[in-house]
């Protein structure tokens, strides 16, 4: 699939801002299944220092800044993405991960933890999914059993997550605790995301968080309306003798070609699509448009 | 050691207990501390009392503090040190403890360098991952960074005890932003003027040469080889507890002390706000922690970093000592570590022992803890705080269950140590020698190819006889810290330094527009206060001479003084708004508030407030006279505001003796820092301050006309808080008139206080600030006092005293002075709005805070 991509991020300042540092988390990784077959990031006002820098998890991360007076800030990213899911490992190919349980996992992790030092560190704590609450364990432990196949386990999490909360875009924001969420069962991709990598993590399994694109599809006999997509966000598990593998729990399906990744962090923190200082003393107000459709 | 010695030792036997420095198992002195003990016994344990005392009052008199935090007297709280100095012979310092720090700094400079880069140690299974990766101090950010030092780690610095076996051990590794060596340099100095006799016969080792290292590693650590780097030091604020060392160590060392908000990053390159211009800086020696640097990458919501940095940092623009980063070092769970990764690096053993350590990550280790919790303290691998740090013997069954719980929520973020005893050494108590628990930190520089150790450091007691935990957070007694040599040592210098290497900024281009603006703030609150005194203590001199006088009328010169009184201090209503009838009944009182309601706009006492934190801020500039006196005008505000006695009387002597340590403060001032420092800021603010409080005074008095007795009185009151009667007597040999009276102090162009000649004197010092760069036109300010210079030409006196058609009010005078008035606003304005750089407020694009602690 070839899909052509639009990112835009315009900021409105009540007053000017004499100049601003910024760091965008925004390009689409270049990876197996996955080649970027163009990519233009365009900024207004044009920024004085550009620089696009690999992070520790192997993002693609770009600072810029703008030196000059400016009332209005537009970043958009454009790229042309060729998605092939089917270059990749299939779960369901693999009679070992896709039955390999709890114990059995535990084990593995242990004994290869010299060879996926990188891996291990998606079990530990981050900075957005510390201090687990015993509800999220209790959520997480319907689903993980000793002797059931993670994979297995960690689907009906999935569909778990997906039924029993709700998509409410107005209840929760970038810094809202997980233990809320849990309690209120309501939030966006991003918090359905992180419930479910600090699930799997309570059990002691390697679960990282992914940002990226969604495809939506208009519904049937409509055409698609610009700038309806949203930047996404689900999670990935990692099942050893496997590797990851990605699930959606927003909507309730393990990601093919719709699913388009930009970067994988240990949670959101690791990767805000965009992120700044400024130097001004009024307030903003901004504005996100994604679209996404098959490029011709 | 001497009978007498003995005797008065005595008590010190008494409380003998455990490991001691001075007193060995079998009761016999160590002879490393024979002496210094004699030393005491020949100076008296009597006058050791008088000159513990002298101490304290010499640390106070010199501004050493130490503010603690959610203490309201904590705020500049007094350094205490103890008479009684720490000894370690140098054969046990150089062979083992320095040997040891050395080894350790090396140790942990490659371990640093091995975890921002290959990290061959969790390669290798040296050190599991999840000691560095679950620990909030590894920042991702700084993955990969390269530096251009020989070594990452520049800075290193130890807490150490003696063991009950008699070694020196290892408590803590602080790599961040170490403190304690200023505080250590002040205590040898102090000591060694009180007491320059205690040394007697002893041969300290001096920490001059380690200082000269330090200089020398900031100096080489410049990324781009300039021959002049510019190097500042950066500090959170005068609200941090270790702000005097801040200071201390700016004006000792002769490098700008600035805060986040002095710097910007621009260009990919590091630059200081300065008046005149940005200037670049090369290397950063920072008293805040990693997380606090930079606002773009670490934690959003700090003000005391500068957002970007480290990206500059990456490209080698800057660098920052220690780098960013560097307190993943701090770290409980390394503990367990270190002897295989010295092996690893060194093939050799740790030097210095450390505490056993259990890092709960491992299984076994975990069960162990688990069964032996009891006798164990628990730590966080990332926190070094008291709260996060169980002494479990202390604990309860429940407590117990509860930390078992957390620990086996999270096992890799906790450590468990054995619980350990250090030894006590003798410290100066209520008269006599009593054992304390010490804790020494010492400090490691790199030095070239290795690292240098100062001789000595900061020796911090237990302020409890039982206490375990030693932290300065709470407050604490200090000690200095000797090694002692067999051969005589260079004696104690004051600071000379190689002025080859001096980058010490002192052109007026290059003055920090923080440092302006505060110093530009003092000159305001000190003219306003002086002025501001004069005049309530003339008031309160006329409501002495005038408390048999019955008569009262709403136009007898005593109302019409208290009335100016709201108006020249713009305290309203006061004394002409609503409630004033009220007031006027009891002038008394509401005096006493506008000098000290501390929660007053306007107030005497909130003035000095006002000036208090501009002058903290102020603190690397200040002279030790300049403190002796500040702190003698603190005191008598202290003792006033106990006082029970306030009358008008009282009152009067106590602005009689403010007004006079206030001009000597001002005195110090202009003697102790140069125009280019910045003095030219302060004479700005402290002018403009007064020039436009003359104003006030002027349209209060002046401009309403009185029955010639009240005019008279007033005229006097008004001479009078001027200081400017005898001038008028001496120049016009009459009567007082309100034409002679605005001749001299409003129109007289040569007398220092009229307000032509103040008037003219802003105009000079604006005219000499430097043109700001970025802005084209002649800077807005010099244009106001020209204009103010200008109006104060035209004015005459024969119009100026014109009356209005009822003959009540001179309204040209009033005019021509609320014009005046205005003009020196707009001045004020405009300085600030070209000089002080506001339309730089950090905000983030996004508001956001995440938990990074």
């Amino acid at each position: 699939m070839l899909y052509q991509i639009s990112h835009t991020t315009s900021y409105k300042y009540e007053v000017g801002v004499t100049f601003c540092h910024n760091i965008a988390t925004i390009k689409p990784k270049n990876m197996l299944g996955q080649t970027v077959v163009d990519y233009k990031l365009k900024i207004k006002p044009p920024p004085s220092e550009f620089s696009e820098k690999i992070d520790f998890f192997g993002n693609t991360v770009t600072r810029f800044s703008i030196q000059k007076e400016h009332k209005k800030l537009k970043v958009t990213a454009s790229s042309k993405i060729l998605r092939n899911h089917e270059l990749l490992p299939d779960i369901y190919q693999s009679q070992k991960g896709k039955n390999i349980n709890l114990i059995d996992s535990l084990v593995t992790l242990n004994s290869e933890r010299l060879k996926i030092i990188d891996v291990k560190q998606f079990i530990l704590e981050s900075i957005l999914i510390a201090n687990i609450s015993p509800e999220i364990r209790a959520y997480a432990e319907i689903s993980f059993k000793p002797n059931r196949s993670i994979f297995e386990a960690c689907y009906e999490l999935m569909e778990r997550i997906f039924n029993d909360f709700e998509f409410n875009p107005n209840v929760t924001n970038v810094a809202t605790p997980i233990h809320d969420v849990i309690l209120n069962k309501k939030g966006v991709c991003q918090d359905f995301a992180q419930i479910a990598i600090a699930c799997a993590r309570s059990v002691g399994l390697p679960a990282r968080y992914v940002s990226g694109y969604i495809e939506t599809l208009p519904p049937p006999g409509k055409e698609k309306l610009i700038g309806t997509d949203a930047s996404h966000a689900w999670f990935s598990l990692y099942i050893p003798t496997f590797g990851w593998v990605d699930f959606d729990p927003t909507n309730n399906q393990i990601p093919k070609n719709q699913h388009i990744v930009v970067a994988y962090g240990r949670d959101y923190y690791d990767v805000p699509p965009l992120k700044g200082v400024i130097y001004s003393s009024g307030r903003n107000k901004m504005n996100v448009e994604v679209d996404i459709r098959p490029a011709v | 050691m001497t009978n007498k010695a003995k005797t008065d030792f005595q008590n010190y036997f008494s409380e003998f207990k455990e490991f001691d420095e001075v007193l060995r198992p079998d009761m016999s002195i160590n002879p490393k501390w024979k002496t210094l003990l004699n030393n005491f016994s020949k100076i008296g344990y009597k006058n050791l009392k008088e000159k513990q005392e002298e101490l304290n009052w010499l640390m106070e008199e010199n501004g050493v503090t130490y503010n603690v935090y959610n203490d309201p007297n904590g705020l500049h709280r007094a350094w205490d040190l103890n008479i009684v100095p720490f000894i370690i012979h140098e054969s046990e310092w150089e062979l083992t403890v320095e040997k040891g720090l050395k080894q350790r700094a090396e140790l942990l400079n490659l371990v640093l360098k091995d975890i921002y880069g290959e990290r061959e140690l969790f390669k290798n299974g040296i050190i599991p991952q999840e000691v560095v990766f679950a620990h909030r101090g590894f920042l991702r950010q700084c993955d990969q960074i390269q530096y251009k030092t020989s070594k990452n780690l520049q800075i290193y610095s130890a807490d150490l005890a003696r063991g009950s076996d008699g070694r020196i051990w290892l408590v803590n590794d602080r790599t961040q932003a170490p403190s304690g060596m200023g505080y250590a340099l002040e205590n040898r100095h102090a000591l060694n003027r009180v007491l320059p006799n205690i040394s007697e016969g002893i041969n300290i080792k001096q920490p001059l040469d380690f200082f000269n290292h330090l200089k020398q590693m900031l100096f080489d650590a410049a990324p781009q080889n300039k021959s002049n780097p510019n190097i500042v030091i950066l500090t959170p604020g005068p609200h941090n507890e270790t702000y005097f060392e801040h200071a201390y160590l700016a004006s000792f060392l002769g490098y700008p002390l600035v805060t986040g908000s002095d710097l910007v990053v621009r260009n990919g390159k590091l630059w200081l706000k300065t008046l005149k211009k940005l200037k670049q800086i090369d290397v950063v020696l920072r008293r805040i922690d990693d997380v606090y640097m930079d606002p773009l990458e670490l934690k959003e919501d700090s003000y005391l970093g500068v957002a970007g940095l480290l990206e500059v940092v990456r490209e080698q623009q800057v660098a920052i000592v220690n780098p960013i980063g560097s307190g993943i070092l701090e770290n409980g769970g390394l503990i367990p570590f270190m002897n295989a990764i010295c092996q690893h690096f060194f093939k050799e053993d740790l030097i210095l022992p450390q505490i056993a350590s259990w890092w709960c990550g491992q299984k076994k280790e975990m069960d162990f803890v688990f069964k032996n919790l009891k006798n164990l303290v628990v730590k966080r691998i990332d926190r070094s705080s008291r709260e996060n740090i169980f002494f479990c013997e202390f604990l309860d069954d429940n407590t117990l269950t509860q930390l078992k719980t957390e620990i086996a929520l999270a096992p890799y973020l906790f450590v468990a140590q054995e619980k350990i005893s250090f030894s006590t050494a003798p410290n100066f108590v209520n008269d006599n020698l009593e054992p304390r628990k010490v804790l020494c930190r010492t400090f490691a520089i790199a030095n070239k190819n290795s690292y240098s150790v100062m001789p000595g450091g900061l020796v911090r007691v237990a302020a409890e006889r039982e206490n375990l935990f030693i932290s300065n957070q709470r407050g604490g007694i200090s000690k200095d810290f000797w090694i002692v040599s067999n051969q005589n040592q260079k004696p104690l210098r004051n600071y000379a330094w190689d002025s080859t290497s001096n980058n010490q900024i002192s052109d007026i281009n290059d003055l920090s527009s923080n440092v302006a603006e505060n110093l530009f703030w003092s000159g305001r609150y000190l003219g306003r206060a002086l002025v501001t005194a004069r005049y309530l203590r003339v008031v309160l001199n006329r409501m002495s001479e005038e408390q048999f006088n019955t008569r009262q009328s709403e136009f007898d010169s005593l109302t019409i003084l208290y009335q100016s009184i709201t108006n020249i201090t713009s305290t309203f209503p006061g004394f002409v708004g609503e409630g004033s009838k009220e007031r006027l009944k009891n002038p008394l009182k509401e005096i006493l508030s506008l000098i000290l309601d501390d929660n007053r706009s306007g107030s005497l006492a909130q003035t000095m407030n006002s000036f208090n934190n501009a002058y903290y801020s102020l603190r690397s500039l200040w002279s030790k006279d300049m403190w002796r006196v500040f702190d003698s005008i603190k005191k008598q505000w202290v003792k006033l505001k106990a006082s029970d006695d306030l009358s008008a009387g009282e009152l009067t002597k106590f602005l009689d003796r403010f007004i006079t340590r206030l001009i000597a403060f001002m005195a110090l001032i202009e003697e102790s820092i140069l125009v280019n420092q910045g003095l030219l800021l302060y004479f700005i603010g402290l002018q403009t301050e007064k020039a436009m409080m003359h104003v006030e005074k002027c349209r209060a008095t002046l401009v309403f006309n009185y029955e010639e007795q009240v005019q008279y009185e007033i005229l006097e009151s008004l001479l009078n808080s001027n200081e400017s009667l005898n001038i008028y007597r001496y120049s016009y040999r009459s009567f007082l008139s309100v034409e002679n009276v605005i001749k001299l102090i409003i129109l007289d162009t040569e007398y220092t206080k009229s307000l032509a000649y103040q008037i003219k004197r802003i105009e000079k010092d604006v005219n000499r600030m430097p043109y700001s760069e970025g802005i084209n036109t002649i800077a807005a300010c010099k244009e106001k006092i020209l204009k103010a210079h200008t109006k104060m030409n035209t004015l005459n006196v024969d119009s100026l005293l014109k009356l209005n058609d009822n003959a009540l009010v001179r309204q040209n005078l009033d005019d021509a002075l609320a014009e005046i008035s205005d003009l020196l606003h707009q001045t004020i304005m405009e300085i600030s709005n070209t000089y002080f750089n506001h339309s730089y407020t950090q905000n983030q694009l996004t508001n956001q805070n995440f938990p990074l602690l």
